[in-house]
């Protein structure tokens, strides 16, 4: 039988989950909220600290002399550049230039990366290291993780850490002890807020959460589940494998799949490294001749929600969470793309969505509407394309 | 630094074809080649006083039309007219000789079945046809299969299947039929005789690493017959090396330069683009195009490197599958060694040749080996199988003595002469395939001629055209559609492709 592994934090996190809303994710049971309604837990993320379990994501050492050279293969960012204690975000692609899964790259020594993916990758890293001198250990099981976001984010860690982390960069990483235990903290996260990733062995999960736990007391830290997260991320414009794009390697069909550009990660695609990287060719093109779809954010008019539900004598409705559905957008009466999430934010006051839309209709400003069901019935709510992300606050990157 | 418009990488036939027919077109050409001779496979070796022979090859012919269009008569080439029958050695029985005049075969087969020999002038009539057909095929540039499938491309194939049509229903069907099948199934379509049906079998393995039950002989048979133009071998006056010669002498003719010991180690890459080659002794020389005739795992994962290629690609080249098992056992003779002139075979029975095949299958040498014997004046050249690659026990620096014991004393019992006649012994392992003549595992067709591997999906799917990953680089050996004989396609076929 086929079971969900429970993360090292179970102990804790069963304990405080009163809805008993378990989700799962790549293969483990992790806490969806850990009360009734998610409000407090996504205002601890904007407001204060928050404190999510994040083991599930994939996570690959990769070392050896050639590792930089794997990884400068495989990803589009230019790995060589990157120095020891740097993290970067970065899709990586089929040779079609069609996105597989994205995530984090740290450069930990200058022989050894961390990887972070949302799907199993073994296989592909170890296709593309054919005579290379490189090893790999998928830590997944064995390294847990906590993602601790939020403004006090940093007071909290600096109360319980040995080493100062005031010099911490954004996308930089350290070694750090907490609670006891050897850790590493990297200021990078999944909400678009202050906020630091934490890496421990899983033995030592136990002591990081009550450590952290204990110094945010005084701080409102609050442990979150990925109800509230996957809130947080679409304001932040962050988009997620399986959500908003299929992988090229399960993709069905050809218009399944997204290229880096279709997905907005331009700025990830590094075409002046030099030599082949995967997808290369592919992305030349594409560069030169534009893409075909853009992964945009759009703003859903309240006042035209208004007018569609005052048809029917409610008032506006919008689902408490996330939603996670494929909802057509139009242009006139002629369908240009579609919303891959969408959610209310509680902070800006919004109805916000993540859309795909064709060429031209992805232009900032362009209006475009949006369908949405009233009391059973169809409707098309205006809306207009913006700038992602949706939610940046300053202290984000100081 | 010098510069060419052309690289051409391996002296081989198909390597020099191409030299040929782009010096002949203008280009600036150059045939790197990392033996002291030229000839790759097609070559005439001397291994002692006296002892010269058709190292790999017993004998072969190339497509006419290339003979013609490169004169190559003028440069020495002159082809045996007279091709000798094929005999099939027997325990109990005086031999089966099938001579080339279907009549004169007809009477030696019945002595064994009357309804075989009945059968035998149809059989040979519908040979030539499946010929026609396979060179038809060889002529035809693959296309690639299923990605970028297009009218253009596919319109070679569309005339393919055009010329199997006017075959007439029957044939086309019986050519259909016999691509998949098993060498066993396919004669015993024809004949009843466990004797003739294993003779004509044995082609259907032969320079393969399957048995006659093994699915796809079927195909390999007719491959083989019409590369060879029958059953047995066509020699060349002089020796096989005389083709090799003749395509350099025209290649040289046209202002096309050939440098032997000259061992590319390198493709050089730019921007994905192929720019020339690096010489194992460090030279770099420049050109606009590569054209390898080396085989495609030896030039993608050696020669352009892994890194440099799409990793679905890289998966695709490390699965093509090599495993040669062919050994070879050359003898001098003082000319008393009583084995008569023509292609003679040990192939006894169908179910001697699938034994045969077991040892490989187990990473073994056979013991009671599938033979097939050539004569030229004092000199005995045996072509053994099977002899794997990969040994499960030993290896080919001790176990050459082994395969050339089996040999002897296997031929020895046909003939007894033959023993004592020995003056002077060349065996060439699997090994020296690969270290000496450059064949990745020992596999004399650049990749085993087996239906996942032949026609469109040759040397892999997607890249069945001449062209690889590598901007401006192609392949034309034999690893590449066309390729698995002598005939030469492989290298004309790449000139076609070539802008």
């Amino acid at each position: 039988m086929l079971q969900l592994k429970n993360t090292p934090f179970h102990e804790r996190t069963s304990a405080l989950c009163q809805p008993q809303n378990w989700r799962k994710w790549a293969g483990y049971f992790v806490v969806g909220s850990y009360e009734h309604t998610i409000d407090r837990e996504y205002w601890a993320i904007r407001n204060s600290a928050a404190l999510i379990d994040v083991t599930p994501l994939m996570k690959y050492i990769i070392k050896g002399p050639d590792a930089a050279r794997l990884l400068d293969r495989v990803t589009t960012r230019n790995i060589q550049k990157m120095s020891v204690g740097q993290v970067y975000y970065t899709g990586w692609c089929d040779d079609e230039g069609k996105m597989i899964d994205d995530g984090t790259v740290a450069r930990l020594d200058e022989t050894t990366f961390r990887l972070t993916a949302a799907e199993p990758n073994l296989r592909w890293l170890t296709m593309n290291a054919v005579g290379l001198d490189v090893q790999f250990e998928d830590q997944t099981d064995r390294v847990a993780s906590l993602s601790l976001q939020g403004p006090s984010s940093r007071s909290v860690l600096k109360r319980v850490c040995e080493s100062d982390l005031e010099g911490l960069k954004y996308f930089r990483l350290m070694k750090n002890k907490l609670g006891g235990a050897e850790v590493t903290i990297s200021r990078t996260g999944y909400t678009g807020d202050l906020g630091y990733e934490i890496w421990m062995d899983a033995k030592d999960a136990i002591k990081v959460w009550d450590a952290l736990m204990e110094a945010g007391q005084d701080y409102g830290i609050t442990p979150v589940g990925i109800l509230a997260l996957d809130m947080a991320r679409v304001e932040a414009g962050l988009f997620m494998l399986d959500v908003d794009y299929t992988s090229a390697g399960h993709a069905w069909i050809e218009s399944q799949k997204s290229s880096p550009f279709e997905l907005g990660l331009d700025w990830t695609v590094a075409l002046d490294k030099p030599g082949y990287f995967v997808g290369r060719k592919a992305l030349e093109r594409e560069k030169k001749e534009g893409s075909a779809w853009k992964l945009v954010g759009i703003e859903i008019d309240w006042v035209g929600m208004e007018k569609l539900y005052a048809e029917v004598g409610m008032p506006p409705q919008i689902p408490g969470t996330a939603i996670r559905a494929s909802m057509p957008i139009l242009v006139g009466n002629v369908q240009v793309g579609y919303a891959s999430t969408a959610s209310w934010s509680p902070l800006l006051k919004k109805y916000i969505a993540l859309a795909h839309l064709q060429k031209p209709y992805y232009e900032l400003g362009t209006d475009v509407r949006m369908e949405i069901t009233v009391e059973h019935q169809r409707k098309h709510a205006p809306a207009k394309v913006v700038k992602l992300p949706f939610y940046e606050p300053e202290w984000k990157k100081k | 630094m010098n510069s060419y418009d052309t690289i051409i990488i391996g002296a081989g036939h198909n390597g020099l074809v191409a030299a040929a027919y782009l010096a002949k077109k203008g280009k600036k050409v150059l045939v790197l080649e990392r033996r002291d001779i030229v000839g790759g496979q097609v070559v005439t070796e001397s291994f002692g006083d006296g002892f010269s022979v058709d190292s790999l090859h017993a004998g072969g012919t190339l497509r006419p039309d290339i003979i013609k269009d490169l004169k190559l008569a003028s440069f020495g080439l002159g082809v045996d007219s007279i091709r000798k029958p094929f005999i099939s050695l027997q325990a109990d029985s005086d031999p089966l000789i099938l001579d080339a005049d279907p009549a004169k075969a007809a009477e030696s087969i019945k002595r064994f079945s009357e309804k075989d020999a009945a059968a035998w002038p149809d059989f040979i009539a519908f040979m030539e046809k499946t010929s026609v057909f396979i060179h038809a095929a060889n002529e035809t540039i693959m296309p690639r299969l299923p990605r970028n499938f297009s009218i253009t491309e596919g319109y070679g194939l569309a005339e393919l299947g055009l010329d199997l049509r006017l075959m007439g229903g029957t044939d086309m069907m019986r050519i259909i039929r016999g691509i998949p099948m098993t060498a066993d199934e396919f004669v015993d379509e024809w004949f009843e005789s466990d004797v003739v049906k294993a003779a004509v079998a044995s082609l259907g393995i032969h320079g393969l690493t399957l048995g006659v039950f093994g699915a796809g002989t079927g195909y390999a048979l007719m491959h083989n017959w019409a590369n060879r133009g029958g059953l047995s071998h066509l020699s060349v006056e002089g020796g096989i090396g005389k083709i090799s010669e003749a395509l350099a002498g025209a290649a040289k003719s046209f202002g096309g330069e050939i440098h032997t010991n000259a061992e590319v180690k390198q493709i050089l890459i730019k921007d994905m683009r192929a720019t020339g080659v690096v010489l194992s002794n460090g030279e770099e020389i420049a050109a606009s195009n590569v054209i390898s005739a080396a085989d495609p795992k030896h030039t993608f994962l050696s020669l352009v490197g892994a890194m440099e290629l799409p990793p679905e690609f890289v998966w695709n080249v490390q699965s093509i599958k090599m495993r040669g098992s062919v050994a070879k056992v050359h003898l001098l003779t003082d000319g008393k060694h009583g084995i008569p002139e023509g292609t003679v075979a040990l192939a006894p029975s169908i179910k001697y040749l699938e034994k045969a095949y077991d040892a490989a299958k187990y990473h073994g040498i056979s013991e009671n080996p599938y033979l097939e014997v050539t004569t030229s004046g004092e000199v005995v050249s045996i072509h053994f199988q099977f002899a794997a690659y990969k040994l499960k026990d030993g290896d080919w620096k001790s176990e050459g003595a082994k395969v050339e014991k089996i040999a002897i004393d296997t031929l020895a019992e046909y003939f007894p002469n033959l023993k004592s006649s020995i003056l002077n012994k060349k065996t060439l392992t699997p090994l020296d395939l690969e270290q000496t003549y450059g064949l990745t595992e020992g596999d004399l067709n650049h990749g085993q001629l087996m239906l996942d591997q032949f026609m469109f999906m040759r040397p892999i799917p997607g890249w069945s055209n001449h062209k690889t990953p590598i901007d401006n680089l192609y392949l034309c050996g034999s690893g590449v559609h066309g390729g698995g004989g002598v005939s030469g396609a492989s290298g004309r076929n790449v000139v076609k492709v070539l802008k």
